[in-house]
């Protein structure tokens, strides 16, 4: 869908994913690195838990379908190189450290070009000199102060997640300016805070306080009703399971039926069982019913979640119209059938001779389909064929910038 | 400059989170947003807080503002025969077409891509549910956020290792998903632009999530590994990279000063026992990770957070508050950059809501404005964009479709 579209992407943590989005919708995506390779190479894990250039699966995984290219950008020789690059290509990506700045800067571009800059906060603003990785990034937008039990500290994502919410809104952003220059020729410069990016996942964290309300707090191991501890994920037969108890018109039967099936199973009374659990919010405020009976709903649960496996759990979800769902494992994910079956999955090449199934089509579109086309590039892999190809150096050109260090 | 989208129309007949987030960043990119919504059959995400002042009521949700702003609103009953051909002549006008029903109900209704496509052929639809629109489980299973993160793997990997997981905070998948949704919309209407042609456009909610925790997945893939919850915020392989608790309750500060150059920056700044000869080095610190993680804590935990962040800033530590809505409604950087608007509604009054998460320097995105109140524009949209006369109008309304 983007076959005529070509990007540059300095390569950085931030922009991986952005390359990436743009890659799978058929935009020619170039990585520029420097010769040492991209930082996003040393990010774990790493193949075979053995640490290298070319074994970082994190890499891997951001990376398939660009080709890579290595350049000094700090050089006389590297900077002449992007400018030249860049009158053929259509979009640049880079993502700029706090306070940094962008080896972009000194290059005019064409006023066709669109510039996408990720920054870890606003790129002009009171944090712009901000010292920043991932994790402090994060810190900031609001989400992990929700994420965990409040009797224990914060807790994050184990997979950096500032990286893909700047990412996926960086490629969102590419796209509007193209749409833009699609009507009237023009690039121009579009900008992503990382932070702001990240503020999706904390689902209006920055808006409670505004409209008069107490902030919310930690509690999502367990909400407590009326001083019950209500879980969302029970321990099941052969791990975990999310089980949602929800109240009123709607959400109330889905408990209803959750509550019979437990009771058919023998691990809840009848009793609890017919419950109307639609109005049990506000037959509780008219003392129509207690808090005991909430806790032998929670009570039956567990000891039904004890008894069935993850798959018994998401069948009976289906069939009876529960919000429960397994907790999947990543081995889950790999084998489960709806996502097999699809055509999630297409094959990506790690290695000489090691192939894995990978999770690659995010959207399935009537005549599209994003495919894995290449996998992620080796360090410099294609840079003498672009600098031969896109700008007509000689081999012995090439081979100088080589031996100099440039490449 | 016009908005990059001005002129691009979008009808969306979604619900909840995922598909209104995608509308609203199509709206804030200067398209035509109509929102379909009956007041039979209302959006639930007005049933869900924060309320203005904690009072609940349908017009009061500010999640719903939040998803839904700069849009326009039409109530019609597309369950009908005149709704559906509203429904129907609205797919002409439209460039865009955005639903997120369970997998199936589109189809009953005669309202499906093959439907929409015999009157508009250049259409992009597209579809967002739990699962996806294929597949055995996929006919009739609905889901929310919560079952997304689940079934993503995210879940299961964040959380104590004493404990059941926690998962990530809220329907994290709702977050998630509008990005791919979107990107897939605008290449669509890129290639559209020099092809004419339409699409399909489907997107499952759980593999959306797997997009973000594709490491993990390779990890396992790779590896054969299956990635656990640590039960520390941080990463075990840099230290010190974690929270710290602060004076206060339920204050803390995110410090990362696993770089070697930002340690030395946090133990000439800190000083003390950090001096210590055996945190010098990469592997002394993770040797001796929990002493050292001590000792940070018993610097910081008589200390105000605000105060440790502006100190470790100016030695060029990377530091920051773990932000509560409180720290984020007063942040001088989202202040600067006006990321949060006050909305002036005619039933509530004023309250915040967020702006657009990027921005662009020529084409500037639309100021953001507030959400349509149920059925605010039926009667606008009917007649000026679909053409009807005023005694149709009123009959559609006596006859109970506008509703």
């Amino acid at each position: 869908m983007l076959d005529d579209v070509r990007v540059l992407e300095i390569s950085a943590p931030a922009t991986m994913l952005a390359g990436r989005m743009l890659a799978d919708l058929g935009a020619d995506v170039i990585v520029v690195e420097p010769p040492a390779g991209s930082p996003g190479r040393r990010l774990a894990p790493f193949l075979g838990d053995i640490p290298g250039i070319e074994r970082s699966l994190t890499w891997q995984a951001l990376n398939c379908n660009k080709r890579g290219v290595t350049l000094d950008l700090s050089s006389p020789d590297g900077k002449g190189l992007m400018r030249d690059l860049a009158t053929r290509f259509d979009v640049v990506i880079e993502a700029v450290g706090g306070g940094k700045e962008s080896l972009l800067d000194s290059i005019e571009f064409s006023p066709r070009m669109i510039r996408c800059t990720v920054t870890p906060f606003v790129r002009i603003g009171p944090k712009s000199e901000y010292a920043a990785t991932d994790f402090t990034v994060m810190a900031a937008s609001g989400a992990p102060a929700m994420t965990g039990d409040l009797d224990r500290p914060p807790l994050f994502f184990p997979v950096p997640q500032g990286m893909m919410e700047a990412g996926a809104d960086a490629a969102i952003a590419t796209l509007a300016a193209l749409i833009a220059r699609d009507r009237d020729g023009l690039g121009q410069r579009a900008d992503v805070s990382a932070r702001i990016a990240a503020m999706m996942s904390a689902f209006g964290q920055a808006i409670v306080p505004g409209s008069g309300n107490p902030e919310a707090k930690r509690t999502q191991g367990a909400m407590v009703i009326a001083g019950v501890q209500v879980p969302s994920v029970y321990e099941c037969a052969d791990g975990f399971a999310l089980i949602t108890i929800g109240f009123g018109p709607v959400f109330g039967q889905m408990t209803q039926r959750l509550a019979k099936w437990a009771a058919e199973e023998g691990r809840m009374d009848q009793r609890i069982a017919e419950i109307s659990w639609s109005s049990f919010i506000s037959d509780l405020t008219a003392r129509k019913a207690s808090p005991p009976d909430l806790q032998a709903l929670v009570d039956g649960l567990k000891s039904l979640a004890r008894s069935k496996s993850k798959a018994e759990i998401a069948e009976a979800s289906r069939r009876l119209g529960l919000l429960a769902s397994p907790v999947m494992n990543m081995k889950d994910v790999a084998d489960y059938v709806q996502y097999r079956e699809r055509g999630l999955f297409t094959r990506v090449s790690l290695e000489a001779g090691r192939e894995i199934d990978a999770p690659a089509r995010f959207a399935q579109f009537s005549n599209y389909s994003i495919e894995v086309k290449r996998p992620a590039p080796k360090l410099s892999e294609h840079t003498a064929e672009i600098l031969e190809a896109e700008l007509g150096l000689s081999k012995a050109e090439i081979q100088a910038l080589f031996v100099a260090g440039e490449i | 400059m016009a908005a990059p989208l001005e002129g691009v129309h979008v009808l969306d007949l979604s619900w909840v989170m995922v598909g209104p987030a995608s509308g609203r960043y199509l709206a804030d990119m200067g398209a035509d947003v109509i929102k379909v919504e009956s007041s039979k059959r209302i959006d639930p995400v007005r049933t869900l807080g924060p309320f203005k002042d904690g009072k609940t009521g349908p017009e009061r949700s500010l999640s719903y503002h939040n998803l839904n702003a700069g849009k326009r609103c039409i109530a019609i009953d597309i369950r009908r025969p005149e709704g559906r051909e509203i429904v129907l002549r609205l797919t002409q006008w439209a460039d865009v077409v955005l639903e997120s029903f369970t997998p199936g109900v589109l189809e009953t209704l005669h309202l499906a891509y093959s439907d929409l496509k015999l009157r508009n052929d250049r259409i992009i639809m597209a579809s967002t549910s739990l699962l996806g629109q294929t597949g055995p489980y996929a006919k009739g299973t609905s889901g929310v956020g919560t079952m997304g993160a689940a079934m993503s793997g995210a879940t299961y990997q964040i959380g104590w290792t004493d404990r059941e997981p926690t998962g990530p905070w809220g329907p994290w998948t709702d977050a998630v998903t509008p990005r791919f949704i979107v990107a897939s919309i605008l290449a669509a209407l890129h290639r559209r632009s020099h092809t004419g042609m339409g699409c399909y456009i489907d997107v499952a909610q759980a593999e959306a999530g797997i997009q973000f925790m594709m490491p993990a997945y390779y990890e396992y893939a790779a590896n054969g590994t299956i990635p656990e919850r640590r039960g520390i915020a941080g990463s075990p392989l840099q230290a010190p990279q974690g929270v710290y608790p602060c004076s206060g309750e339920d204050r803390w500060i995110a410090i990362d000063a696993s770089d070697p150059g930002h340690w030395e920056a946090f133990r000439a700044s800190i000083g003390g026992e950090l001096r210590d000869a055996k945190f010098d080095t990469i592997i002394g610190r993770l040797r001796h990770r929990a002493e050292l993680e001590e000792t940070i804590a018993g610097w910081t935990h008589e200390q105000e957070v605000e105060a440790i962040e502006r100190r470790l800033q100016a030695a060029g530590v990377p530091a920051h508050v773990v932000s509560r809505g409180g720290d984020l409604v007063r942040d001088a950087d989202l202040l600067e950059a006006g990321h949060l608007h006050k909305i002036n509604d005619p039933v509530f009054g004023e309250a915040d809501i967020e702006g657009p998460r990027f921005s662009l320097a020529r084409t500037r995105l639309h100021p953001t404005r507030r959400g349509p109140r149920i059925g605010e524009h039926t009667k606008e949209v009917l007649a000026a964009v679909l053409g009807m006369p005023e005694t149709e109008i009123a009959q559609l309304g006596e006859s109970g479709v506008l509703a």
